[in-house]
């Protein structure tokens, strides 16, 4: 989820550099889990109750995933009410290896009403999307189950209670808990036929309608996910996102047939009926949700990818007015595409869609499993890369959320943060490092620079370790979410290697895919491929919320022998060269992260010292006498911490310099006097 | 307006010296209005490895990083003094416009005393002027604004998506056409206040009313044409300072900012030009001595002669009033 300046010759080197070393990154391919085999299940209740092992969506023999959940939906939409109407059949394999006799289901739709802890949240901590202030009663979301049968055990319509096991807000309906008369046993099937009402909002947190558009997100009653021996099915909270488990998905989307449509997932039929509607099936191997969007104004266009696995179907849909940025959306898939394939891992699935949603409304920058929203305007000149940024970073969700399904409820960084780190990786290769997101007349900006300020000003609020909806506010969960930990990521590279990196970062997507690994699982990857005990960095990172800043305190130089010639009025006619001087440089941890670095110390005859730090006290002072006065002092001076809160006072040089000042100063000279101009110009 | 053109641009040539101490005016009040962000750039940026980023090139990172910074202190801080010594150059723009006016009427180099005295004499008429102007402009641009973001609001409930940007470009154009005419109308109030000597302001005001009127599309016209000009002089700088000027290159920036502020004051002189030359062309008072022709040396001890009732004395030799109550 995400929607958000020149070349100079030694980021392109390194630009150039990355291309060549991406390739053999891959090199070695990293054991790959086995698919877990299906447990040997007791006999069910009903023998004909299973999991589809169709691969039709995926390019594959066989199933991918431990498929825990068959969704079959029929549902038909209602373009003028924003209303769908379905009938949803769930069969679910209970693998968990106990007994269970209730099922909590997630209700996100309910997520969008007044009394709601989404909302509440919102209001508190504050959200990129805060249409629901304007909103009529009868424009609230909400998603309503009007019956549900429990095959083999008849109406249960009546057993379902909603529940806030989050924060006992009994006014929020976004998970509701169904108690079962007979428990359903280890190994056993079940299966629930519910039909269901959503009303959408005006789009709220990627999902809704705006003007003619719907995206489709969140949609259906989906059942929680079996994790660490308990049902885990968070309420719907201002900050956070999904966690379901794997399985198939059979969908009927019937729709006015003006509607262009796409979805997760691969499109198997499509029915012209005679009301005017038209009924559009689509099929879904090993993914986790289901999304949908219309709209009677898309232009598609459609082209094929090549992966590893086989053929991808991409599909873009784009807005009209948008259409001259076809290429733009077409050329940063295919990019990422063979990013990812390479320096992680293969992209299984049939299908991609891409889509570019409704002007203003909120759903642009959204992942759902093969379905991805990017987030553009028809002003976005070349140079500026919010296209670009916004479909690289939700497609790299196919990989960290839709593959690798880490419970988004409570450790956001696994999925958004990591995907924020190759965010940068991939974005630096392609688009060139420092200019990654603005490379417009001389004035750049880089995705590691972003990334890195929007955790600096939250610097000691929030450790990324952390359930998403416990951060102080939404700056603070972006902040250490996505911001922090591409930055941790991008030190952690330099700790290890950047090959390093790259092969645990491989490593940790082929052993994981298609599972919910925990951050536990992620870090003892990076342990193992590295060889390094790196718990040092991780209890501080990640774990942890203190802050580095390190600083050059002072730097100088005197004569050794200055009370020698402090009274002679020729002492500047002395001989330089046999003047013997006294230098020192003072360095500080200013924060409470404690990390070895380089200072590195320029002297006046061109000589350059680099002493490493532990450091583990707060202050250093490292001394000299050389026939030469020390010039700069500069700490970490091949700039491999990325998250240092502040870079200005890394560095200190002995003789101040004016000129970063006088050219902001005559920037902002020309604004003023523009602005008196302006004002005379009108006003007199 | 071809005629109004040349004319307008040919008194702004043969004063071109009030172009250069507007342009000193400007700066030095920007120099002041500056010195907050340069106090607290310098204390953070001066010693600092890092900010030669700044140099190099325009890493906008680095300049965010810059201003997030607590000690460098809040945009706010910095943007207030700027728009103080914004307003400052106004006012005194303002106050000197008289002279300005007297200058571009004469056919000789206005001494300095007559300028500064045109600048006395219609100081408090100006004053009153500003506000009437100030009042209906105000209320009419807000009037404009208003109705322009209600129907690009409006228009954003379309399918089309370029329509709110669309409308709102078109409803800038009408608010401009607007603003340039009321501009016109003030600046030749402002001209007959100070050449026809006037000082029941509202008389002006309704005379340059009738004017802007009669003459509309040829004042108008020549309006547009010289904020054209500006907005490509404007542009034409900026360009230049993108291409030509190296990023490190602090000396030569400032030479193109200055000169392409320089050239900006240009256009609103020639606009006011349009306006005095029109006032003499179509506004004149036959008995009002509107040229002011250089006062013929009397000699030392010779009898005065009296200028007689019918053709009253030159603006230049007229006895200071004072202010009207």
């Amino acid at each position: 989820m995400r929607t958000l300046w020149r070349w100079i010759a030694i980021f392109a080197l390194f630009g150039i550099s990355l291309f060549f070393v991406a390739p053999r990154r891959v090199a070695t391919a990293a054991p790959q889990a086995p698919v877990p085999a299906k447990l040997v299940s007791p006999p069910s209740a009903d023998p004909s109750l299973d999991i589809p092992s169709t691969t039709t969506a995926v390019n594959a023999s066989a199933p991918m995933s431990q498929r825990v959940v068959h969704y079959e939906i029929d549902a038909k939409y209602d373009a003028s009410k924003h209303t769908v109407d379905a009938a949803e059949i769930l069969t679910y394999h209970n693998l968990t290896g106990h007994s269970l006799d209730h099922f909590p289901f997630h209700l996100y739709q309910n997520a969008f009403q007044p009394n709601s802890t989404w909302v509440r949240e919102a209001k508190i901590q504050g959200s990129r999307d805060i249409g629901y202030e304007k909103w009529d009663p009868k424009e609230f979301g909400s998603e309503e189950i009007k019956s549900v049968e429990v095959v083999g055990q008849g109406d249960a319509t009546a057993n379902l209670q909603f529940i806030s096991p989050d924060d006992n807000n009994k006014d929020d309906k976004t998970v509701v808990d169904l108690h079962l008369s007979k428990p359903i046993p280890a190994g056993a099937f079940v299966q629930f036929k519910i039909a269901f009402q959503t009303k959408f909002p005006e789009t709220q947190a990627r999902s809704g309608w705006k003007r003619d558009f719907l995206l489709g997100g969140q949609w259906f009653p989906k059942v929680g996910v079996w994790w660490n021996g308990a049902w885990n099915c968070h309420q719907y909270h201002a900050t956070t996102e999904f966690f379901a488990d794997f399985g198939v998905y059979d969908v009927n989307l019937t729709v006015p047939q003006y509607e262009v449509i796409g979805a997760s997932g691969i499109q198997v039929s499509s029915i012209n009926n005679a009301d005017g509607t038209k009924t559009v099936t689509y099929h879904g191997d090993d993914i986790h949700d289901f999304a949908w969007t219309v709209s009677p104004r898309y232009k598609v266009k459609e082209s094929t990818y090549q992966a590893q696995m086989g053929p991808v179907q991409l599909r873009f849909l784009m807005q009209p007015a948008h259409w001259n940025q076809v290429e733009r959306h077409e050329r940063i898939t295919r990019e990422t595409l063979d990013h990812f394939e390479k320096w992680y891992g293969p992209y299984p699935y049939k299908t991609l869609t891409v889509v570019d949603p409704e002007p203003d409304s909120a759903a642009g920058g959204m992942e759902y499993p093969t379905f991805i929203t990017g987030d553009s305007s028809w002003l976005l000149p070349n140079g500026l890369y919010f296209i670009e940024l916004v479909v690289e970073h939700e497609f790299g969700h196919q990989y960290w959320y839709g593959m690798v399904a880490t419970n988004e409820f409570e450790d956001a960084w696994l999925d958004e943060g990591i995907n924020s780190y190759t965010e940068v990786k991939v974005m630096d290769d392609i688009l060139g490092k420092d200019t990654s997101i603005l490379n417009i007349a001389g004035i750049h900006f880089g995705e590691r620079e972003e990334q890195r300020l929007s955790y600096v000003s939250v610097a000691d609020r929030d450790p990324m370790a952390q359930k998403a909806y416990d951060y102080y506010n939404l700056n603070s969960y972006g902040g250490a979410t996505y911001g922090k930990t591409a930055s941790v990521l991008l030190t952690l590279e330099n700790i290890v290697g950047q090959d390093t990196m790259a092969q645990a970062m491989h490593t940790y997507f082929m052993r994981y895919r298609f599972t919910h690994p925990t951050k536990e699982d992620f870090l003892k990857t990076i342990e193992e491929v590295s060889g390094k005990d790196l718990r040092w960095y991780f209890n501080q990172a990640i774990y942890g919320s203190q802050v580095l800043d390190y600083e050059v305190l002072n730097a100088n130089s005197f004569p050794v022998n200055w009370y020698e010639d402090r009274d002679k009025e020729d002492r500047n006619k002395k001989d330089k060269d046999d003047t013997v001087y006294q230098s020192y440089v003072s360095v500080h941890r200013k924060g409470d992260f404690i990390m070895p670095v380089n200072v590195e110390i320029t002297f006046d005859s061109g000589e350059k010292v680099r002493e490493p730090w532990d450091g583990q006290s707060r202050w250093n002072r490292f001394s000299y006498q050389k026939k030469a006065k020390v010039v700069s002092a500069e700490i970490d001076p091949d700039h491999s911490i990325y998250f240092d809160r502040d870079n200005f006072n890394n560095s200190r040089g002995v003789e101040p310099k004016s000129k970063p000042t006088n050219k902001l100063s005559t920037y902002w000279l020309f604004i003023t006097q523009w602005l008196g101009q302006a004002m005379a110009w009108w006003a007199v | 307006m071809a005629n109004l053109l040349s004319s307008g641009f040919t008194k702004v040539a043969q004063n071109k010296r009030y172009i250069f101490w507007f342009w000193v005016l400007n700066l030095t009040l920007a120099e002041f209005g500056t010195a907050a962000f340069r106090r607290g750039a310098h204390a953070i940026l001066d010693r600092s490895l890092y900010a030669d980023r700044l140099v190099e090139s325009f890493d906008l990172g680095v300049l965010i990083e810059l201003i997030s910074k607590p000690e460098f202190g809040t945009l706010k801080s910095m943007a207030y003094p700027s728009l103080y010594f914004g307003f400052m150059f106004f006012l005194t723009t303002s106050v000197v416009l008289p002279g300005i006016f007297t200058g571009y009427a004469s056919t000789y180099r206005l001494p300095r005393e007559e300028f500064f005295r045109a600048c006395g004499r219609n100081l408090w008429r100006f004053i009153r002027i500003l506000i009437t102007a100030g009042v209906i402009m105000g209320v009419l641009a807000a009037l404009l604004f208003a109705a322009n973001d209600a129907i690009a609001k409006k228009a954003e409930e379309s399918t089309n998506e370029k329509l709110p940007f669309e409308l709102q470009v078109i409803g800038l154009a009408v608010i401009f056409l607007t603003m340039a005419t009321l501009r016109v109308w003030f600046d030749l109030a402002e001209v007959d206040t100070v050449l026809n000597d006037q000082r029941a302001v509202r008389k002006a005001i309704a005379e340059a009313f009738r004017h802007t009127l009669r003459s509309l599309v040829r004042l108008l016209a020549s309006y547009v044409v010289v904020t054209i000009i500006a907005a490509v002089v404007l542009l034409a700088g900026l360009w230049i300072w993108m291409k030509f000027v190296a990023p490190e290159n602090v000396f030569g920036a400032f030479v193109v900012a200055q000169i392409t502020l320089l050239l900006l004051l240009v256009p609103r002189f020639w606009q006011r030009g349009i306006a005095v030359s029109y006032w003499q062309e179509r506004m004149l008072i036959p008995f009002a001595a509107n040229v002011i022709t250089k006062p013929v040396p009397v000699p030392v001890g010779a009898p005065v002669e009296l200028p007689t009732p019918e053709a009253p004395p030159p603006l230049s030799t007229l006895p200071i009033e004072p202010p009207p109550s």
